[in-house]
């Protein structure tokens, strides 16, 4: 199977951008899929907080850090590279990808590309769907909304669905489930990979102490979140055809 | 009652039916028994249980997060010890499915722990099914349901329950004093109980300490038949 650019962006900071790259790194951790990640909130990645021994930081309007990531997709042998845009900027990302013709290398069958659009609870959050709506051609487009936070999401009725959802009619929409605040913050402070969270392993892989309740929602929202990545067709191809 | 280190759980999901002078009268017993039981108290603000036990008893707000991590981590992190822990009413179903999404029977398990249910079936036919849905919880190694002669039971009298005996209502105010201690009673201090309250809760307290005392055998058995 050709490598896998994944694209992770959203309209806004704090709508659960990087929550859903960590989410991603962890389940293809899980079905022992090799990742490669970068992380363009130059100079202070959060990402790579996380996942420190597969993420670099990059400035994405540098024309070098360009090349890190597309120079290197089939020659890295690792199956998934997921860039992490930087909050706000995904149209302007997606933009500075065609220009630079990565959309049109994934449409030519280089590589396979998806994007997953976090959507927030806004209107705000839809109207960057019509925006970036112009570069979707060819490329998974899936939509997530974030409940992450434990706000209180607008429901989409038909209408407001038709509206958004008519000029991309292969998108799909996927659903962040929540997670007790309490239990996400505390993975925060942790540092650690969800798993690693789970596994009561510290960041130095010793044994930690975290909370055996924290540690069992945590678990539970993470079969939660693999069950909505069961129903992403491109990720299951990955999964079924990269198994490490 | 039982020779390792187990989890006593009072359960009802009716109020007022005797739960926590069950889980009183379990305290009592693991403490004339040589053990040295921790109680959770969930019913907060009040902590009904920790009036009597105040050394021993956390208190465990059970529908918020630290509630919960206060109780089961609590648990988890002092294996070695008998907890005893009363719910009430409105945390029953609640505490059963955070039990089940948290797959805390297992892992209190793998932690040396035995799990034990009591469940105060009473009068009303909800009572029964509620005991059945409880039963069922996996994990659980003595399922215990009591009768309460006090407020009446459905349970048919061959099930085989833990009965708590009808006592005299004076009685009843009397033992209901914070400062009365069943295990002194046991021990020789009446308390100022005198004359038919005193027989009574003599015959009460060989009832129920007995019948506790006989689950030591049932839960072997079910264990047993559980391998």
């Amino acid at each position: 199977m050709k490598p896998t650019l994944i694209l992770v962006g959203a309209d806004k900071g704090g709508v659960g951008k990087t929550t859903l790259s960590r989410s991603l790194l962890d389940y293809f951790a899980r079905k022992n899929v090799l990742t490669r990640a970068f992380d363009t909130e130059n100079p202070r990645g959060s990402l790579r907080r996380f996942y420190p021994s597969i993420t670099e930081i990059i400035d994405l309007g540098n024309v070098a850090h360009q090349m890190k990531i597309l120079d290197t997709m089939d020659t890295a042998n690792v199956p998934v590279t997921l860039v992490d845009f930087k909050a706000g900027n995904l149209s302007y990302s997606l933009d500075l990808f065609d220009r630079i013709g990565v959309l049109e290398a994934a449409r030519n069958g280089v590589f396979n590309i998806a994007l997953m659009h976090v959507v927030g609870p806004s209107i705000a959050s839809l109207d960057e769907i019509g925006e970036i709506a112009k570069y979707l051609q060819g490329i998974n487009y899936v939509v997530a909304r974030n409940t992450i936070n434990e706000t209180n999401f607008f429901e989409w009725d038909e209408v407001t669905h038709r509206k958004y959802f008519s000029a991309i009619p292969k998108a799909q929409e996927i659903n962040i489930p929540k997670l007790n605040e309490m239990a996400y913050e505390q993975v925060d402070l942790a540092g650690v990979t969800f798993k690693d969270f789970i596994d009561n392993h510290a960041p130095s892989g010793s044994n930690a102490k975290f909370s055996f309740v924290l540690r069992g929602y945590v678990r539970k929202w993470c079969t939660e979140i693999d069950a909505e990545f069961a129903r992403v067709a491109i990720l299951q191809e990955i999964v079924n055809g990269h198994r490490a | 009652m039982a020779t390792g280190s187990t989890i006593y759980i009072t359960a009802s999901d009716q109020n007022r039916n005797g739960k926590t002078l069950l889980a009183r009268l379990i305290v009592d017993y693991l403490l004339l028994d040589g053990k040295d039981p921790f109680v959770l108290d969930t019913d907060t603000p009040d902590g009904p249980l920790r009036q009597f036990f105040p050394g021993r008893t956390k208190l465990a707000e059970f529908e918020k997060m630290q509630g919960r991590m206060r109780l089961f981590d609590t648990i988890l992190a002092g294996p070695g010890r008998d907890y005893v822990v009363d719910l009430p009413q409105r945390h029953m179903l609640d505490f059963f499915k955070a039990v089940e999404e948290l797959d805390f029977f297992a892992e209190a398990k793998r932690n040396g722990f035995r799990i034990m249910v009591f469940f105060v079936v009473d009068r009303i036919v909800a009572s029964l099914k509620t005991a059945k849905a409880i039963f069922e919880v996996p994990g659980i190694d003595l399922f215990v349901p009591v009768k309460n002669e006090n407020v009446g039971s459905l349970l048919p009298p061959e099930e085989g329950a833990l009965v708590l005996p009808a006592m005299p209502r004076s009685l009843a105010i009397a033992v209901a004093d914070r400062r009365f201690s069943m295990r002194n009673f046991v021990l020789g201090d009446d308390q100022g109980l005198e004359g038919a309250d005193k027989l009574a809760l003599n015959q009460f307290l060989f009832a129920v300490l007995g019948g506790l005392n006989g689950l030591d055998s049932e839960i072997s058995l079910a264990q047993l038949r559980q391998r």
